[in-house]
């Protein structure tokens, strides 16, 4: 459905300029806060690049938040590693199955996926603190897998759906059990599918808030908090903000731009589009 | 007679056996998820107030005692407007930047303007929060100068400090996050054949633009929009972290949330029953927007 038109055309190309606008100005604010001095910033003048460019910015924000940035590596790889190896195990079985109990387990996974955290956090806390699992990266691993572990089988679970079963029923003819089956033929050509799955989890779990909130402590603060925290406490020095939460979203940031089908393909699924 | 039941109890045995390696995870989170619901449900009508927990019964008393809230009232009435607010606009918005992006007859727009209003989606709401409160500052802030630059000081504004305004501008922050996503989302949902032949009906019948937009589109991808909604009102729901960093809740409690008062009536003012009750109606709310989601998806995926 592609148009001639000449005023559609006029129009389209005013809404891309002024999406232009409202998408490039944060970006570049951000930037350009970045590498100036304090002093620029309180005179004013931060619309225009400054000619004396404060990389110590960076080198700053980064001794600030490089503590957090491991933490929040180490805790984001792990829960994106085991839930979309269990989501995939699990949707698995949930695109291919139709029996009753399957369906009463879809209904509770639907209704668990997107459901906040606040209506778990408090024995969530608790537990945490009577294992002492708090004190470790494990505690905030645990929990995030909780909510991610059944948001990951349903966008695995909606990619395999769209595979075709013929592939499955041949391997099947062969005498291939279902766990033969799950490993050596579907997850091979689902290769995509996990990259999708891994996408997601990753940047949720980069960029949760809540939970990280309560349960890190000093040796687990992850980046969010620690962005927060120096947003606080640096109340007016918003060249050392801009260049932490510059830093803060480089991750998650480069993973969308460069694997950007992918993501666009795990967002489609989350909105159960395979 | 009695080989076949025994037969049937083997046959439902050895698919038990079969499935346990593929859910058995899986299950294990749902029990904690769904144990962990449970216990927060009798947390809101025990007595703790305290960082000790007290499991003493007290009934519905914090429940009466929250209903009894000046703030709760305001947090209701700001939830409300985040739902509607953040969600309504966004779908309308998006839904004429989708069409737009389809009938624009220049590929790399598309991919340009896909990609600008999309990188906030890998962005997470503190990092959002920190750039906006730059912008919205009122005396130093970005909005505000370029105001003033251009001459318009009289539309200088105070934002998210002007106690009846600031949630309007924080509504405003996600709106701007969410909107790439819900562009993509909806243009999957153009892009079915039943669709585009109907559409190619259309414009051959001389139907207007518009016309085809809410007449043959929209009527055609309510699934795709009844997706949409649900995820959008669940991620406003869900919003904390927006009002966390940018205003906590202030000026006063004026731009408070359920999400942000359940976190400090829990850990900051220490009332745990108060702060488990308000997780209940967090749960509520957000059951009441994801059943028809859930049973869409069931329909979708057993059909």
């Amino acid at each position: 459905m592609r148009t001639r038109d000449l005023s559609t055309k006029l129009i389209i190309l005013l809404a891309t300029l002024v999406l232009t606008g409202v998408y490039v100005l944060p970006i570049y604010v951000m930037v350009v806060t970045s590498l100036k001095i304090p002093v620029e910033i309180s005179q004013r003048a931060y619309l225009i690049p400054t000619r004396n460019l404060q990389f110590q910015n960076y080198a700053e924000a980064f001794r600030l938040v490089y503590p957090s940035l491991i933490n929040s590596s180490i805790i984001s790889f792990v829960v994106t590693i085991l839930a979309a190896f269990f989501g995939g195990l699990s949707g698995y079985y949930l695109s291919r199955s139709r029996s009753a109990f399957v369906r009463v387990l879809f209904i509770l996974v639907g209704v668990a996926l997107y459901l906040p955290y606040q209506v778990i956090l408090i024995p969530l806390v608790q537990f945490m603190a009577k294992t002492r699992m708090a004190l470790t990266h494990a505690g905030l691993i645990v929990s995030y897998l909780i909510l991610n572990v059944p948001l990951a089988s349903v966008l695995m679970g909606t990619f395999f759906l769209s595979i075709p079963r013929e592939l499955e029923e041949a391997a099947q003819v062969d005498g291939a059990n279902r766990l033969q089956l799950f490993f050596r033929v579907v997850s091979p050509v689902s290769l995509p599918a996990y990259a999708s799955t891994a996408i997601i989890v990753f940047t949720q779990v980069w960029n949760e808030f809540l939970l990280a909130l309560t349960l890190s402590t000093p040796a687990t603060t992850t980046i969010q908090v620690k962005l927060a925290e120096v947003k606080g406490s640096f109340v007016a020095l918003y060249n050392i903000q801009m260049a932490s939460a510059l830093i803060g979203v480089l991750i998650p940031l480069s993973f969308f731009l460069l694997l950007g089908r992918y993501f666009i393909r795990g967002v489609l699924a989350g909105a159960l589009k395979g | 007679m009695n080989r076949k039941p025994r037969h049937s109890f083997k046959q439902c045995f050895s698919k038990v056996l079969e499935s346990l390696p593929f859910l058995t995870p899986l299950l294990v989170f749902l029990v904690i998820l769904y144990g962990m619901l449970g216990w927060t449900l009798y947390v809101s009508m025990a007595n703790w107030v305290g960082t000790a927990p007290n499991y003493e019964f007290a009934g519905l008393r914090w429940y009466q005692m929250m209903f009894r809230l000046d703030r709760f009232r305001v947090d209701m009435s700001n939830n409300v407007k985040w739902l509607a607010l953040g969600v309504f606009p966004t779908v309308i918005l998006a839904l004429f930047l989708a069409y737009m992006l389809e009938i624009g007859s220049v590929k790399q727009i598309e991919g340009y303007v896909r990609t600008l209003i999309l990188y906030p989606v890998a962005m997470s709401f503190v990092v959002t929060g920190t750039i906006w409160s730059w912008m919205y500052q009122p005396d130093k802030g970005v909005l505000n100068t370029i105001l003033r630059a251009l001459g318009l000081s009289e539309l200088v504004g105070r934002y998210t400090t002007h106690p009846a305004a600031a949630t309007y501008w924080l509504i405003l922050i996600f709106i701007w996050q969410y909107l790439g996503f819900a562009v993509i989302i909806l243009q999957s949902s153009f892009r079915t054949t039943e669709l585009q032949e109907m559409v190619e009906a259309a414009i051959v019948d001389g139907a207007s633009k518009l016309r085809i937009l809410f007449s043959v589109i929209v009527p055609n991808i309510r699934g795709g929009i009844l997706i949409l909604v649900s995820l959008l009102l669940i991620s406003a729901l869900k919003v904390f972290d927006i009002v966390y960093v940018v205003t906590f809740g202030g000026p006063g409690y004026s731009t408070d949330v359920l999400a942000l008062f359940m976190f400090i009536a829990t850990f900051q003012q220490h009332l745990v029953a108060l702060g488990a009750g308000l997780g209940m109606i967090i749960f509520i709310m957000a059951l009441v927007i994801v059943i028809p989601y859930t049973i869409y998806a069931f329909r979708k995926w057993f059909e």
